[in-house]
C-alpha cells in the first residue's frame, strides 16, 4: 500500500524590488553604517583648553636595571644650554610606561599648551637623579630618543600644537643608544 | 541444555504477544525532499501521539510501531515550511508517506507554546506577550551562549549579562533577577544571588526557548516579576543519531590603537558532541561540549567545561518519565571595572581606557561550578486529565579568586511541584498545583542561611463564545532560617479574544519577588564601601497590565503590538547610607511603554524583514527626599531591524539592533555613555547534513559600554559548523 502526499501550494510571485526600492535599501544601509560610528572614543586627560601630543614610542635595546623613570618631555625651543635643560613642558614630565604586554610598541599622551615645539623627547632617568641639579643631570638623565623631521631624520621634527591635540608623534626610544647631557652641551 | 530449553519455551510464550502487539501497530516510511528533489537531512517527522525521528542524508525515514489505523504526521525542518498529513497505518503492515516541503521566507516561531499557562496550548490562545525562538533561529544566529540568542527577542536587553525584559531589572551585579529561568519548566534562579547562569544548557541542546514578558507570579511564584523565560531541550528520537558542532573565530582589536592592549588578535573556539540513542520505551541523549575564549579586553579569558545527559522512559502510550541533568565548570577572568580617569598605571594619558583593568585587579579569576539534577513524570489517564510531578536540585558554586583574599559561595536549590490540568466540559481547563522551594547558601560573603517556600496555585480558563477567559492565583508562604511565614497572593485575570482586527489579548495580573539571600545578608568590603546586610527585607511587588493585538495583514505581513504598565512597590535596590551600601525596600517604581512587532516578506517569498521596538518609560517615582527620576541602566528606545534572504541552501542576513542612552545610570555618572548600535550580519550554507555558518556580530566595531565600567563586545566573527546525524 503507497500512499504519496504531495500538497499544492499556490503562491503568488512577487516583483523583484525595483531600483528605487533598492536606492532607498542602500541608503539605509549607508545610515546604518554612519550612524553605527559614533561609539566611545579615545578622550585625552589634558584640559580642552590645551592639546594633547600621542603617538607611538618604539622600545628598542634592554631597559637598564638602574631605572628610575622614563620620560617624556617638549622643549618650545631646542636649549642652548645647560639651565634651559629645565624649561621644558610639561611639568611634571610624562611617564611613560615600557609595555607589558610583550610589545615593543607602547601608545603614549601628552599635554601641552598650543605652541610650536622643536624637540620633543623621552628621557631616561637613572636611580639616584637629585632633580635641579645640572651637574648630578649628566650622570642620571639620558636622552633616549626622539622625535624626527620626516624630511630629514637627523634633526629633531617640530611639533604643531592645537587643541584637542596632534597625533602620530612617534619615535624610537633606544637603551642602547642614549645620550647624555655632556653629548648635547660638552 | 536447560537454558536452551528455558529460551524456547519464553519464545513459545512470547510468540503471540509479539504477534499480538504486530497485528496492532504498523510502520511508516518516506522520504522528505525540497521542491527541488533534494532530499532533506534531520527533519523531524512525527506520528502525532505516537513517535517521532529524524530523516537521514537520505531524506529517508522510518517510523515504527505506530499504532493500526489512521495516524496524523506532522514534519518539520530548518527553513522550511512545516507540512502535515493523515495515512492509515496497516495493521503489521507499512505504509509510504514523502513529503515535499518548501522554503519559508518567514521564519515563524510560534505553534504551540508551554510556559505561558504551565500547559500547551496554541500561542494564538495566551493572554499573554510571547515569543518563541525556535532552534531554527538559534542555529541562523549561531550564537555561542543561549543567552545571545535571548538578547535579540524583542523587547529583551541584556546589561553585563543581566536579563530585561521590558526594562524589568536593570543593573545589579547580576543580583535579583526579576525574570524567571526554567529549563524545561524547572525554576533554575541561583538559589542565593537569585541570579541566572546562562550556560546551564549547551546552546545545541536547546530546541527552543519561549519567553513570556510581564508579571508570571500567579503560576511561577517569586522571581517572575518582569517575565519568564523557558529553554526547552530537544526530545530525543528512536534510533542512534548524533550532533556534532564546532566554532571558531576572533575579535577585532580595538578601532583605535590609543586601545590597543595586545599585541596579538584575540581568538575563541569550541565545540560540542552530542549522542542519542532511542527505542520505543528508553532513551538517552549525552552532550559534551566545550569553549575558550580569549576575551576582547585585557583579563577577559574563559574556558568552559559541560556535561549534559537526558534520559527518558516511556513505560507506555500515557506516561513519560524524564530525567535531565548537567554539570558545568567555568573559569574566568573578572574584568569587574575598567580603566577610568587616575585609576591605573599605564593609562597613557586617556581619560578612559575601556579595554584595560587596573593592575591592582590583574590576576583576578572565577571558577564557577553549577549543576543540576531534574526527575519529572507526566502521565495523561485520559484525554481529559494530565498529571505532573517534578524534583530538581540546583548546584552553584563560585569562588572569587583575588589578591585581597578568595570569596566563595556554596548554594542548593531543591524543588519539587506537583500539578494537574483537566478538562472537565468542553472549552474549559483547570490547572491546579502547589510547589516547594528549599534555598540554603553557605558562604563567606552571605553567610550560611536558608530560604523556603510554599506554593498554591490554581487557574481556570473558559471559552464563552469566541473570548477566551483566564482566572487564576497564586499564594506563596515564605520563609527564612526557619521563621515566621510570610504570605504573598499573586492573582491574575486575563482574556483573548479573536477580532476581525486580529486577536487581542488583555491581562492584568499581580508578581512579586523575594529578596534574595544576596540581597538580604550580604557583608563584604566593596571599597570604598562596605556592603551590609538588612535581613528585613521584603519582598517587592507589581501590579501589571497588558492588552496586546496579534494580526496578519497580509499573507506576507502580520504585526504584533501590546501596550503595558507595571506599578512596582517595595522595589529593592542598592542604596548608599553613610560608608555603606545596603539592600532597601525604598523605591516604588513605574515601567510602562509599548511593545511593536512587525514582519514582512515584501518583494520576494524569499526575503523576511522584521522591525522591532519598544518604548519604555521607566521611572522611580518620588520618595523621601528623592524626586521623580529615570529607573537606572533602562533605555527608553529599544528598536531591531532584521532581514534575512534565502537562496536554495545558503542564506543571508542582517540585524541592526538599536538601545538609546540610558538616561541615568549608577555609580561613575559622569563617565561618557552612548547610545548602543550594532549591526550583525551572517549568512549560512545547508549541504545535507552540514550546515555552516559565518556570523559577524558589531560588525561595526562599535565601542559602547551598558553597566558601569564595562565594555561591550567589539567585533566578533565566528564560523560555525554543524553535522546531524
Amino acid at each position: 500500500m503507497r500512499v504519496t502526499e504531495s500538497p499544492v501550494k499556490l503562491t503568488e510571485r512577487r516583483k523583484w524590488p525595483d531600483c528605487l526600492e533598492m536606492r532607498r535599501l542602500r541608503y539605509l544601509l549607508l545610515v546604518l553604517v554612519l550612524g553605527c560610528n559614533d561609539g566611545l572614543q579615545p578622550a585625552t586627560i589634558c584640559d580642552p583648553s590645551i592639546g594633547a601630543v600621542t603617538g607611538h614610542v618604539t622600545f628598542r635595546g634592554t631597559e637598564p636595571d638602574s631605572t628610575l623613570g622614563l620620560y617624556i618631555v617638549a622643549y618650545s625651543t631646542f636649549p642652548q644650554s645647560r639651565t634651559d635643560l629645565f624649561n621644558f613642558l610639561p611639568f611634571p614630565p610624562q611617564a611613560l610606561q615600557v609595555p607589558q604586554t610583550g610589545d615593543s610598541v607602547s601608545a603614549y599622551a601628552m599635554c601641552l599648551p598650543n605652541n610650536q615645539y622643536h624637540w620633543v623627547l623621552a628621557v631616561w632617568a637613572k636611580v639616584g637623579l637629585n632633580v635641579g641639579d645640572t651637574a648630578n643631570a649628566d650622570a642620571h638623565l639620558m636622552e633616549a630618543g626622539y622625535y624626527r623631521d620626516p624630511a630629514d631624520t637627523s634633526k629633531p621634527g617640530v611639533v604643531t600644537v592645537h587643541s584637542p591635540g596632534t597625533s602620530g608623534i612617534d619615535f624610537v626610544l633606544d637603551f642602547n643608544n642614549m645620550h647624555s647631557v655632556s653629548y648635547f652641551f660638552p | 541444555m536447560t537454558s536452551r530449553l528455558a529460551l524456547a519455551a519464553a519464545l513459545l510464550i512470547a510468540t503471540p504477544a509479539i504477534a499480538q502487539q504486530a497485528a496492532t501497530t504498523g510502520t511508516i516510511v518516506g522520504t522528505v525532499r525540497d521542491s527541488a528533489g533534494a532530499p532533506v537531512a534531520g527533519a523531524k517527522v512525527e506520528a502525532v501521539g505516537a513517535a517521532f525521528t529524524l530523516t537521514g542524508i537520505d531524506g529517508r525515514f522510518r517510523l515504527k510501531d505506530v499504532p493500526a489505523g489512521p495516524a496524523r504526521l506532522h514534519v518539520d525542518a530548518f527553513f522550511y515550511q512545516p507540512d502535515s498529513g493523515v495515512v492509515t497505518v496497516p495493521p503489521g503492515d507499512s505504509v509510504v508517506w514523502d513529503v515535499t516541503l518548501h522554503r519559508r521566507a518567514i521564519f515563524i516561531d510560534g505553534g504551540v507554546v508551554v510556559t505561558a499557562d504551565k500547559r500547551p496550548e496554541s500561542i494564538e490562545n495566551v493572554a499573554a506577550s510571547v515569543d518563541v525562538l525556535s532552534d531554527t533561529a538559534i542555529i541562523r544566529h549561531a550564537v555561542i551562549t543561549l543567552d545571545e540568542a535571548v538578547n535579540r527577542v524583542p523587547g529583551v536587553q541584556f546589561v553585563n549579562g543581566q536579563v530585561n525584559i521590558r526594562g524589568s531589572s536593570g543593573f545589579e551585579q547580576g543580583l535579583g533577577a526579576r525574570v524567571l529561568l526554567l529549563v524545561d519548566g524547572v525554576p533554575m534562579n541561583e538559589a542565593d544571588r537569585g541570579g541566572i547562569d546562562w550556560d546551564l544548557v549547551p546552546v545545541d541542546d536547546a530546541e527552543r526557548v519561549e519567553v513570556v514578558k510581564g508579571a508570571g507570579s500567579s503560576l511561577y511564584g517569586s522571581a517572575a516579576l518582569g517575565g519568564v523565560v523557558n529553554i526547552i531541550t530537544r526530545d530525543i528520537p528512536e534510533g542512534i543519531h548524533g550532533r556534532v558542532r564546532f566554532f571558531g573565530g576572533g575579535f577585532a582589536n580595538p578601532p583605535d590603537s590609543l586601545w590597543k592592549f595586545r599585541s596579538y588578535t584575540g581568538t575563541q573556539g569550541g565545540g560540542s558532541l552530542t549522542g542519542s540513542f532511542g527505542t520505543d520505551q528508553f532513551r538517552g541523549a549525552l552532550t559534551v561540549a566545550g569553549r575558550h575564549s580569549d576575551g576582547y579586553r585585557q583579563q577577559d579569558a574563559s574556558d568552559h567545561l559541560q556535561v549534559a545527559g537526558r534520559g527518558e522512559w516511556l513505560p507506555d502510550p500515557v506516561t513519560h518519565v524524564l530525567f535531565t541533568g548537567t554539570w558545568a565548570t567555568h573559569q574566568y577572568q573578572v574584568p569587574l571595572a575598567f580603566c577610568g580617569p587616575n585609576l591605573c598605571e599605564n593609562m597613557r594619558g586617556l581619560a578612559y581606557q575601556p579595554f584595560l583593568v587596573d593592575t591592582a585587579d590583574s590576576g583576578n579569576h572565577t571558577r564557577s561550578d553549577h549543576g543540576y539534577l531534574t526527575a519529572t513524570i507526566t502521565r495523561t489517564p485520559d484525554e481529559n486529565t494530565t498529571w505532573m510531578g517534578r524534583a530538581s536540585w540546583l548546584r552553584t558554586h563560585f569562588t572569587d579568586f583575588q589578591k585581597a583574599g578568595n570569596d566563595f559561595a556554596v548554594a542548593d536549590r531543591f524543588g519539587a511541584e506537583g500539578r494537574i490540568v483537566t478538562t472537565p466540559t468542553p472549552g474549559q481547563t483547570v490547572t491546579v498545583g502547589g510547589e516547594l522551594t528549599g534555598n540554603q547558601v553557605a558562604s563567606d560573603i552571605f553567610g550560611t542561611h536558608t530560604q523556603e517556600q510554599f506554593a498554591a496555585y490554581g487557574e481556570g480558563e473558559r471559552v464563552v463564545g469566541k473570548v477566551r477567559l483566564t482566572a487564576g492565583a497564586r499564594t506563596d508562604f515564605l520563609a527564612d532560617d526557619g521563621g515566621g511565614l510570610s504570605a504573598v497572593i499573586s492573582p491574575r485575570l486575563a482574556a483573548v479574544v479573536p477580532s476581525g482586527l486580529g486577536i487581542w489579548r488583555v491581562s492584568v495580573g499581580r508578581g512579586f519577588r523575594a529578596a534574595s539571600m544576596g540581597e538580604k545578608y550580604p557583608q563584604v568590603p566593596v571599597p570604598p564601601f562596605r556592603v551590609v546586610q538588612d535581613p528585613s527585607l521584603k519582598p517587592e511587588t507589581a501590579w501589571s497590565g497588558e492588552l496586546g493585538n496579534t494580526a496578519v495583514i497580509t499573507p506576507w505581513l502580520s504585526t504584533n503590538a501590546a501596550i503595558f504598565y507595571t506599578k512596582a512597590t517595595d522595589y529593592i535596590s542598592p542604596e548608599l547610607v553613610a560608608d555603606s551600601i545596603q539592600f532597601q525596600n525604598v523605591s516604588h517604581a513605574r515601567l510602562a511603554g509599548l511593545d511593536l512587532s512587525v514582519t514582512a516578506s515584501p518583494f520576494t517569498p524569499n526575503l523576511t524583514t522584521s522591525l522591532s521596538y519598544t518604548y519604555l518609560d521607566a521611572r522611580e517615582l518620588a520618595h523621601d527626599t528623592v524626586p521623580n527620576r529615570p529607573l537606572p541602566f533602562r533605555p527608553r528606545h529599544l528598536l531591531t531591524l532584521s532581514a534575512d534572504y534565502v537562496m536554495g541552501p545558503a542564506s543571508i542576513g542582517a540585524d541592526f539592533r538599536y538601545s538609546s542612552r540610558f538616561e541615568r545610570v549608577e555609580l561613575y555618572e559622569t563617565d561618557p555613555r552612548v547610545a548602543a548600535k550594532t549591526l550583525d550580519l551572517r549568512a549560512g550554507w545547508r549541504l545535507g547534513a552540514f550546515d555552516l555558518r559565518v556570523l559577524a556580530t558589531n560588525a561595526l566595531n562599535y565601542v559602547y559600554t551598558l553597566a558601569p565600567r564595562t565594555l561591550e563586545p567589539v567585533a566578533t566573527v565566528t564560523m560555525t559548523v554543524t553535522y546531524v546525524y
